[in-house]
């Protein structure tokens, strides 16, 4: 059975965090049991033109340590590669950076951390947030408090569904333009957009992508779940400046109605629409089993309006009446 | 290649950990295994599995130079500490996906209404020393952004509760019959996934029920003692709403516009129709509650299944308009006019998957 791949890492990494001068590909793959295992010792020992007579092996060798290399730096690992004075490539990890700048934590730091850490339901990000924890014990971190104990009955997790996350975390992180097909909530077919992504956010169990929309020329927000497909990734660099505060929320919210800039006047059965009493703004009882409410009025307020069927009457503005009475006669020819 | 990964990035989940693990080892010689895998938050068999590895990994190019480490099953041995060097096994720098996804939700829980404040600040201390630390490696992390949402002075409530194991009082709105009823519960733990969540036994139906936080209207703490009686915790992570496979089937076509319900609502099946609508089949306990749903359609779509739900929403929306006809109805031209901008539904609010059996 091939050796296992952790244990390829961790040799890997172990031989270029303990040199103190770089190692070439070669004396790598020499000393390293799973790359002897997988290809055979390398050809001729010749340090030097490594492409010459290369064989499909040597093709092999050589994909495999450069993905290795990249998984290694995804764990946080700065390899440098150094060219000598004959021109042949070294590598190494040097110490100094790849040491953790001292850091002291007190227990309860440490227990809200634990807690922290545990949050994240992607398994990437799951894996790495313990990974961090992880190397903060090494360094230290205090011990032997559970994260739930110290912290009460609470339980916080940061859902993550949509398949989209993944990549476009990547592409965020490393500034990739990427594209994908999108649905506007209303249309029947999906379009292709090409965006700079800048953040991703999740508010109210949601994830949102906030970028520039090359097509449109303008910066846009994009509800992940309404990404179809791939998540294509777009060579080259951004073209348009990226913000310094990106604000996903304040848009969203805008959707969802809540930045209401005018208000409206309902009547509503006593008892019935607890929500829309529990936004009003003023409330008078009219006597007669029914209460006139005023309540803010934002994008979205007749569809919800119309939920509550015949315990709310709308008094005004027009606009908003005949919107709730063009709802109605919808469901009621259904 | 060939190797049988458990779940997807293992191996580099495992090399990340040995690495801490060598670090770790170095500094507590006859270390127990039950610590180390609580310390490491792991199994002790995923901590057995990285100790089967590291004796086949060293740092140089010789077969001498490879880790002793080995375990009588109980503690772990260290025999060539220095097979590392002096400095070989100092604790490593933290990669950006690490600090992103610690610092992320370090920020995300510290925007808990409802944390206590000294945890609050325990964490906002962590936070800046882990930023700090980090170094370059944080920056990404702006690129990633949480908020939980909880209602402050409930949250308390309900938490004080918790720990001295209390009986609650609370007038909860239940959209689905639009209604605030009175009940008392025995809560069991509190969960925020997007918005926050009691778990608890509900002493009026006899039964586990969540509760959402914010539409909890008034609560109280009673002196009674909390007893819910012993039940198997859940895994409320993925679904708050679980349909029970004997609950009715309700079956609604929507148009374009009334995609959203797919995302809002979890359903068995949803098959694309040709007009880009959506056939959509879930299982509700109660089927009137989704009377609201139908009203909120309008005209992005309809109830196909039980007929007794579209008609009553097609009476709903007659008795509403009955009320119009008095307030000299506005029957001009422009009230056909469609909106199909505010037609996708895009509040948040849906009725009817709270306050579910789990």
């Amino acid at each position: 059975m091939a050796i296992a791949k952790a244990e390829r890492l961790m040799n890997l990494a172990l031989c270029l965090l303990g040199t103190r001068r770089p190692l070439s590909k070669h004396e790598l793959r020499e000393s390293i049991e799973a790359y002897v295992e997988a290809f055979g010792p390398a050809r001729g020992g010749a340090a030097s033109g490594p492409e010459r007579g290369a064989t499909g092996s040597d093709d092999s060798f050589n994909r495999m340590f450069e993905r290795d290399k990249d998984d290694l730096r995804e764990l946080g690992l700065v390899i440098e590669t150094v060219e000598s004075l004959d021109g042949e490539i070294g590598y190494l990890a040097r110490r100094d950076s790849n040491r953790l700048p001292p850091i002291t934590l007190d227990a309860e730091e440490a227990a809200a951390l634990g807690l922290a850490a545990k949050v994240w339901q992607q398994a990437r990000l799951a894996g790495a947030a313990s990974g961090a924890l992880q190397k903060l014990r090494a360094a230290g971190l205090p011990e032997g408090v559970d994260p739930y104990e110290a912290h009460g009955a609470l339980e916080p997790h940061i859902p993550v569904h949509e398949a989209a996350f993944e990549p476009l975390m990547l592409a965020c992180r490393d500034r990739r333009p990427v594209a994908f097909d999108y649905r506007k909530a209303n249309a029947a077919q999906p379009e292709q957009r090409h965006v700079e992504p800048w953040a991703l956010e999740c508010w109210r169990g949601h994830w949102y992508l906030a970028g520039f929309d090359r097509d449109r020329g303008a910066e846009r927000v994009f509800r992940l779940s309404r990404i179809t497909g791939r998540v294509r990734s777009r060579g080259g660099r951004f073209g348009a400046p990226v913000p310094d505060v990106v604000t996903v929320r304040e848009t969203v919210a805008g959707w969802a109605g809540e930045t209401a800039d005018r208000s409206a006047l309902i009547r509503l059965r006593s008892g019935a629409g607890y929500p829309l009493r529990a936004k009003a703004t003023a409330v008078r009882e009219l006597g007669d089993g029914w209460d006139e409410l005023e309540i803010p009025y934002g994008h979205g307020l007749d569809a919800w309006l119309v939920e509550f069927g015949p315990d709310v009457v709308v008094m005004g503005p027009a606009e908003l009446r005949a919107d709730v009475v063009d709802r109605l006669r919808a469901v009621a020819k259904g | 290649m060939a190797g049988k990964p458990v779940r997807p990035a293992s191996a580099i989940d495992q090399t990340r950990r040995m690495l801490s693990l060598v670090t770790y080892l170095r500094e507590r010689p006859g270390a127990r295994i039950e610590d180390v895998a609580r310390a490491f938050g792991i199994s002790e068999d995923e901590l057995v599995s990285d100790l089967d590895v590291l004796p086949m990994c060293g740092t140089s190019f010789r077969g001498g130079d490879l880790l002793d480490i080995d375990t009588d099953g109980e503690r772990i041995w260290w025999h060539n500490p220095a097979a590392l060097g002096a400095e070989a096994a100092e604790p490593l720098r933290l990669a950006a996906d690490e600090a992103t996804a610690l610092l992320v939700a370090a920020r995300a829980v510290a925007t808990l209404p409802g944390l206590r404040e000294g945890d609050r600040q325990a964490l906002l201390r962590a936070t800046a020393k882990v930023e700090a630390a980090a170094g370059e490696a944080a920056g990404a992390s702006s690129r990633l952004s949480v908020t939980f949402e909880s209602e402050g002075g409930v949250f308390a409530d309900v938490d004080r509760a918790i720990s001295e194991r209390r009986r609650l009082w609370i007038r909860y709105y239940s959209p689905a019959r639009d209604e605030v009823t009175e009940r008392e519960i025995d809560p069991i733990r509190l969960v925020s996934v997007g918005h926050t969540y009691v778990e608890a036994w509900c002493r009026r139906s006899e039964a586990r029920r969540t509760f959402r936080l914010d539409r909890v209207a008034e609560i109280e703490i009673l002196d009674e003692p909390s007893a819910p009686p012993e039940i198997e915790p859940r895994d409320l992570s993925q679904a708050l709403v679980q349909p029970a496979a004997e609950d009715p089937e309700v079956v609604v076509e929507v148009g374009p516009g009334g995609r959203w319900v797919a995302e809002y609502y979890p359903h068995d099946s949803a098959d694309e129709l040709s007009d880009g609508g959506l056939r959509i089949t879930l299982r509700t306990p109660d089927p009137a509650s989704l009377r609201r749903l139908a009203l909120r359609l309008g005209r992005d779509g309809r109830i196909v299944s039980p007929p007794e739900l579209a008609d009553s929403a097609r009476q709903a929306a007659r008795g509403a308009l009955a009320a119009y006809d008095g307030l000299e109805a506005d029957r001009s031209a422009g009230t056909e006019v469609s909106h199909p901008g505010r037609a996708d539904g895009r509040g948040e609010e849906r009725p009817g998957t709270e306050e579910q059996r789990l």
